[in-house]
C-alpha cells in the first residue's frame, strides 16, 4: 500500500553513495562534471523533500541542514551554488521562487507538480460527488473527509498553486476570503 | 589425442564449467596450454563446446552498461573490484557466479569496440577504462600517488615529484577535464583533488559491508 498520508515516509532517507563524496559540495570547475553534479543534486533535493514531505526552503537556513550540510564529512553547499540548483529546478517545473521579486532567497520545492496535485484533488471530488459544492480550502487540506488522501495536510501555498491550475483549466472557481484558509473553492465537471 | 580428450572432458563437465568459476578458469588455462583459445571466435567449436560464448557476451554487455551509466561521474574509469561487485549485485540470483578473471576475458573481447575498453593499473589498483584515452605518464604518476588516499593536493604532487607549478597545473587541469577527478575546495588554500573511481570503490565496499 503506497503512502497515502501527508506524513514523512517511515524509515530514514537513503542518501545516494555520492553523498559522502566531499567534492559534491564544491561547484565543479569542469563543465561536464558540473552538469552531472547538478543532476545528482536536483535528484537528491526532490527525493529528500518528497521523502520528508517538505514543501519549501529558505536558502540561508537550508544550507545549514541536511541535505545541503553533511555533518559526517563536514561539508556544506554554498548558498550561491544552491541558488543555481534551484534555478535548474525552476526550469524543469519542480520549484518556484517565492518572496521578494528577484531576491531568490526562498522557494517552493515542487517534488510533485501542481498539475498532478490538481488532478488528485479533482478526482477525489469527483469520486465523492462534491462537484458544485463550495468547500473551504481549509476543509480540503485538513478536513476529516480528506484523511488518507495524498493531499491531506498539504502545505497551503502548494495547495493554492494546485487550485490555481484547476481554475485555469476551467474546473474550479476560487472565492477569496479574508485569508488563504478562508478561501473557498467550487469544483465542477 | 590431447584435444579429443579435452573435448570429451569439457562436454562431460559443461555444467560445472558454467557454474564454478574456479573450475572454469582452470579449464581455460588448460585449453590455452594445449594451444586452443576457446574465445577466439564466438562461433568457434571450442567456445560452443564450453558453452561459454553466451556467458561472456552477456557479461560484456553488462559491463558496457555499467560503464556507460557511470561515465559522466567517473570519467570512464572504474576500479575492477567495484565493477565486480556491481556485476554480482546486478546479476539475477541463480545466474552463473563471476570472478575477476571473467571480467578480464570479457573485456579482452570488447577491445575491438570504439569505447576502448581495457584494464589499466596504477600501483596496486586495477582499473577498467571505458573511454578511448591515453593517459600521459604525469597523470599516471599522480594516480599512483593517490591510490590509497583517493585524493591529492598540488602540494602533495610537488613534494612527491618536484615538478614546477606549470607542470602540476597542466596535469591537474587535464585530469579535471577528463572527468576522472573532482575538486574539493573545503580548504581554499589547498584544494584537494579526488579520484572518483578510487573513492567509489572504497565507498561501495563500505556500503556493502554495512549492509551485510
Amino acid at each position: 500500500m503506497s503512502n497515502t498520508t501527508a506524513v514523512p515516509t517511515p524509515g530514514a532517507f537513503q542518501f545516494p553513495e555520492i553523498y559522502n563524496f566531499p567534492p559534491l559540495f564544491t561547484r565543479q570547475p569542469n563543465e561536464s562534471t558540473w552538469q552531472e553534479q547538478r543532476r545528482q543534486w536536483c535528484d537528491l533535493i526532490l527525493a529528500y523533500y518528497r521523502h520528508n514531505r517538505l514543501y519549501s526552503l529558505t536558502l540561508a537556513e537550508a544550507i545549514t541542514e541536511p541535505p545541503f550540510t553533511n555533518r559526517q564529512i563536514h561539508r556544506s553547499l554554498r548558498v550561491d551554488v544552491l541558488r543555481e540548483l534551484v534555478d535548474d529546478l525552476v526550469k524543469q517545473g519542480n520549484a518556484s521562487w517565492t518572496g521578494a521579486k528577484n531576491a531568490k532567497d526562498s522557494c517552493l520545492v515542487l517534488w510533485r507538480k501542481p498539475e498532478v496535485w490538481a488532478s488528485m484533488i479533482y478526482q477525489w471530488a469527483n469520486e465523492r460527488g462534491l462537484f458544485n459544492t463550495v468547500l473551504t480550502v481549509f476543509e480540503l487540506a485538513n478536513g476529516d473527509d480528506t484523511v488518507g488522501q495524498e493531499f491531506h495536510n498539504l502545505d497551503s501555498v502548494t495547495l493554492r498553486r494546485a487550485l490555481d491550475v484547476l481554475q485555469s483549466q476551467g474546473k474550479a472557481q476560487l472565492f477569496v476570503g479574508t485569508s488563504d484558509e478562508d478561501m473557498g473553492v467550487k469544483l465542477f465537471a | 589425442m590431447m584435444k579429443d580428450n579435452l573435448e570429451d572432458f569439457v562436454r562431460e563437465h559443461q555444467r560445472d564449467i558454467r557454474n564454478n568459476p574456479a573450475f572454469r578458469v582452470q579449464v581455460q588455462r588448460m585449453c590455452q596450454l594445449i594451444g586452443v583459445d576457446p574465445l577466439s571466435s564466438r562461433k568457434s567449436y571450442m567456445s560452443e563446446l564450453l558453452g561459454v560464448g553466451d556467458f561472456y557476451c552477456e557479461l560484456g554487455i553488462q559491463i558496457i552498461d555499467i560503464c556507460v551509466a557511470t561515465r559522466s561521474i567517473n570519467g570512464g574509469l572504474m576500479d575492477l573490484d567495484e565493477l565486480l561487485r556491481r556485476l554480482i549485485r546486478r546479476r539475477l540470483k541463480g545466474s552463473e557466479p563471476v570472478v575477476e578473471d571473467d571480467i578480464r576475458r570479457a573485456i579482452s573481447q570488447l577491445k575491438p569496440l570504439k569505447g576502448g575498453y581495457k584494464i589499466v593499473c596504477f600501483g596496486k589498483r586495477k582499473m577498467v577504462q571505458s573511454v578511448a584515452r591515453e593517459m600521459n605518464s604525469d597523470q599516471a604518476k599522480v594516480m599512483t600517488l593517490a591510490q590509497y588516499t583517493c585524493k591529492f593536493t598540488m602540494e602533495d604532487v610537488r613534494v612527491a615529484f618536484g615538478w614546477d607549478e606549470d607542470r602540476i597545473h597542466s596535469c591537474v587541469d587535464d585530469m579535471l577535464r577528463s572527468g576522472i577527478v573532482w575538486m574539493d575546495e573545503y580548504n581554499e588554500a589547498y584544494p584537494e583533488y579526488w579520484v572518483m573511481a578510487f573513492f567509489s570503490q572504497l565507498n561501495s565496499a563500505l556500503t556493502m559491508a554495512n549492509a551485510e
